[in-house]
């Protein structure tokens, strides 16, 4: 059972690594713009179906490296077309719209590659498990890992030593000061959206690589980042970072006692830090009460 | 009214118009009392062509589309053109609903079929029943549909949960043991599959265990691992679409595949078709297959609709939808009526001819519970074969539906017909 267990928290490690990514981008774009991006699994697919179309041309690596630049242009042309336009309203408009475009982008996605699930192909040596003992940890799983941390410590540099990034973690903070101080803060949400779409899609092709594509695929794989958004704490990356690995954790653990609740078990612990903690683990204050 | 002259020139050009009009009625007259005799069978088709089912939908509806096309070249039904009217359940059994009451109430349609998600062919059976509308459930599996709560109008074509557990059960046992581990889906489908598994498995003498996931789960590595510790004969894999497909591939991933047997009930081609090489492995059901060498109705139907479904070899959900639709036609000219009464009475216990049925035993809805009692097809998944890129399935057995269904009386179905 010990063994069970800790095989099972490894694991739980490893998918929590996968929702700190998509929830990453979802979170940067909530700290700034004030946005619930609810399409932003949709642009995880698109992100995967990028991928999908480029690896006959340029290869897996290629792909990775190319689709979620494509996601991240993307992002920038919708927010410039359509999300700036609901910032100054109401939350109910932006989620509104988000909800309209991410049925939208589904049906794009259903429409070009059709309904049926499509394989991403990875390179074979990926595909085998590093040792028959630890036969779940493929070396697809340690490269998602090792490129999740990749990406997170980009990220966090690039919102610590850049000038954007300085601005989007000033923004984050006061918005109406940071304007006031002259940034182009319509620029400054255009490019925050476009880099929330580039984890969206980095995430999208790691994830069709692991389970393959379908139109539905962001609608199963988002909740769970907004949870690890809540659990952490709305405002803070590090948050975010923490809620992804936590929930990932006690799904797993929660599937060796009682699997019927795996899934239950993320959305009892975001209850739980609502009722005791409405910040979330790391948020800031007045951000979520 | 008014009286400048553009206004003046505006109700001359109306009267021309009006006048034109109903001079044109005079020769038009005719031929409206003619289509108002040709009126055609309206057929509502509703299916999830949105959703995590939509795969199967999609292929539902062309293959009813294709049907009708051919129906209509052949002189229709009772001599009058067929339209089908295609609806989007959109996965949601209100949805379902609320398009099956705007078919029956909005449109007159004369007959209903639907959905592939089973909560919702359940559900669209309270309106139909209601309504008194003839209905033919093409795809959805669950049980109770031809079980305890059948209804007099409501027909099935595919098989139901107990059907496909008790075709594939005997050859796992027989093949690589009785010690199972089942990772099911936790919802109606799923229950009731596992349900009818473990009844047979029992009455092999065999033990079992196993983990319910929420049905759109994703990642199986959890569950892999207390399988691989259970050290089972046989993982049984009964998730359906995307969640079977990444299942097996992480059970190959994991290396599993060298120490136990997979396998589960229904498979589809659709589904099928994105499984990676490697990971094409294990034992299923096929409801229908499109490669019987021994059934030339097979060949012929193969050929026709190939062409027009993207040159690609039909799929069970392609059968499913043209032998409901060929049924409706047999029960309403046996009938020689479209009243749902009439047209269900004819259908019970009537044997479908076999460039109907396309099977190669023969084949009805039977009485008892107007489930059909198709063959099923138990074989190996496999790697591409000569057949072409489709060819991804050996039939190794093929089980009579009578056999695997067992009497009717025991699916718990009593049809009260109305006075």
């Amino acid at each position: 059972m010990l063994q069970l267990v800790l095989f099972n928290l490894t694991n739980g490690l490893i998918v929590g690594t996968f929702y700190v990514l998509m929830a990453l981008g979802l979170s940067l774009i909530i700290n700034l713009s004030n946005v619930v991006n609810f399409a932003h699994g949709n642009f995880l697919a698109i992100g995967g179906y990028f991928a999908f179309v480029l690896t006959p041309f340029i290869g897996f690596w290629g792909a990775l490296l190319v689709s979620p630049f494509l996601t991240a242009i993307m992002g920038y042309v919708i927010e410039k077309l359509v999300i700036r336009h609901v910032y100054a309203r109401n939350h109910i408009y932006s989620l509104l719209l988000t909800f309209g475009l991410g049925f939208i982008l589904q049906d794009v996605c259903r429409y070009i590659w059709g309904p049926s699930p499509l394989p991403l192909n990875i390179p074979a040596e990926l595909s085998a498990a590093i040792t028959p003992d630890l036969f779940f940890i493929t070396w697809y799983r340690v490269f998602m890992v090792a490129i999740v941390a990749v990406a997170v410590a980009g990220l966090f540099a690039f919102l610590r030593y850049t000038r954007v990034g300085m601005r989007i973690r000033a923004g984050t903070l006061d918005l109406d000061t940071v304007s006031a101080l002259g940034v182009n803060v319509s620029a400054l949400r255009s490019y925050n959206f476009a880099v929330g779409s580039f984890l969206a899609g980095l995430a999208g092709v790691l994830a069709a690589g692991q389970l393959g594509l379908n139109p539905n695929m962001g609608d199963d794989l988002i909740m769970p980042s907004f949870i690890a958004i809540i659990v952490g704490g709305v405002g803070s990356l590090t948050g975010t970072l923490l809620g992804g690995l936590l929930i990932g954790v006690a799904s797993a653990l929660t599937t060796v006692f009682y699997p019927s609740a795996a899934e239950a078990v993320i959305y009892v612990i975001m209850a739980l830090v609502l009722l005791i903690r409405p910040r979330g683990l790391l948020g800031e204050e007045g951000m979520l009460q | 009214m008014s009286r400048n002259g553009k206004g003046l020139i505006m109700r001359r050009r109306r009267v021309l118009q009006v006048g034109a009009g109903v001079g044109a009625l005079q020769f038009a007259a005719p031929f409206i009392i003619q289509a108002r005799g040709e009126q055609p069978v309206k057929i509502g088709f509703i299916d999830p062509i949105t959703g995590s089912l939509s795969a199967l939908a999609v292929t539902e509806v062309e293959g009813a589309k294709w049907t009708v096309d051919q129906l209509n070249k052949k002189g229709g039904i009772l001599g009058r053109p067929v339209q089908l009217l295609v609806e989007d359940s959109a996965n949601d059994t209100g949805t379902g609903v609320q398009k099956a009451h705007k078919l029956i109430e909005r449109d007159n349609v004369d007959i209903i079929m639907g959905d592939v998600n089973s909560g919702i062919a359940y559900a669209i059976m309270g309106v139909t029943a209601e309504k008194k509308v003839f209905h033919i459930v093409p795809g959805g599996h669950t049980d109770p549909i031809t079980g305890k709560d059948c209804k007099w109008n409501v027909f099935r074509t595919c098989n139901t949960t107990a059907m496909d557990a008790a075709a594939i059960t005997g050859e796992l046992v027989k093949k690589f043991g009785k010690k199972w581990f089942f990772i099911t889906p936790d919802y109606a489908y799923g229950k009731t599959l596992q349900e009818n598994f473990v009844k047979n498995l029992q009455k092999a003498g065999g033990t079992y265990q196993g983990d319910m996931l929420p049905i759109a789960n994703t990642d199986f590595s959890a569950t892999l691992i207390k399988a691989k510790a259970y050290k089972p004969d046989v993982l049984l894999n009964n998730m359906g679409g995307a969640a079977q497909l990444n299942c097996m591939k992480q059970f190959v991933q994991f290396g599993m595949n060298k120490e136990m047997a997979l396998g589960g009930a229904l498979y589809e081609l659709e589904t099928l078709r994105s499984v990676p090489k490697e990971a094409l492995t294990g034992w299923w059901v096929m409801e229908w297959w499109w490669n019987q060498p021994n059934v030339p109705a097979v060949k012929s139907f193969v050929d026709s609709i190939s062409p027009a479904i993207g040159n690609k070899k039909p799929t069970a959900r392609h059968w499913m939808a043209y032998v409901s639709i060929m049924a409706a036609k047999l029960a309403a000219e046996s009938a020689k009526s479209l009243e749902a009464v009439k047209m269900a009475h004819a259908l019970s216990d009537m044997e479908l001819p076999p460039e109907i049925s396309l099977s190669p035993n023969k084949v009805k809805y039977r009485a008892g519970d107007h489930q059909l009692m198709s063959d099923i097809f138990v074989g190996q998944v496999q790697p591409p074969g000569p057949g072409g890129p489709d060819d991804l399935f050996k039939v190794e057995t093929v089980v009579p539906g009578e056999q695997a269904a067992g009497p009717a009386e025991a699916t718990g179905c009593k049809i009260n017909w109305p006075a």
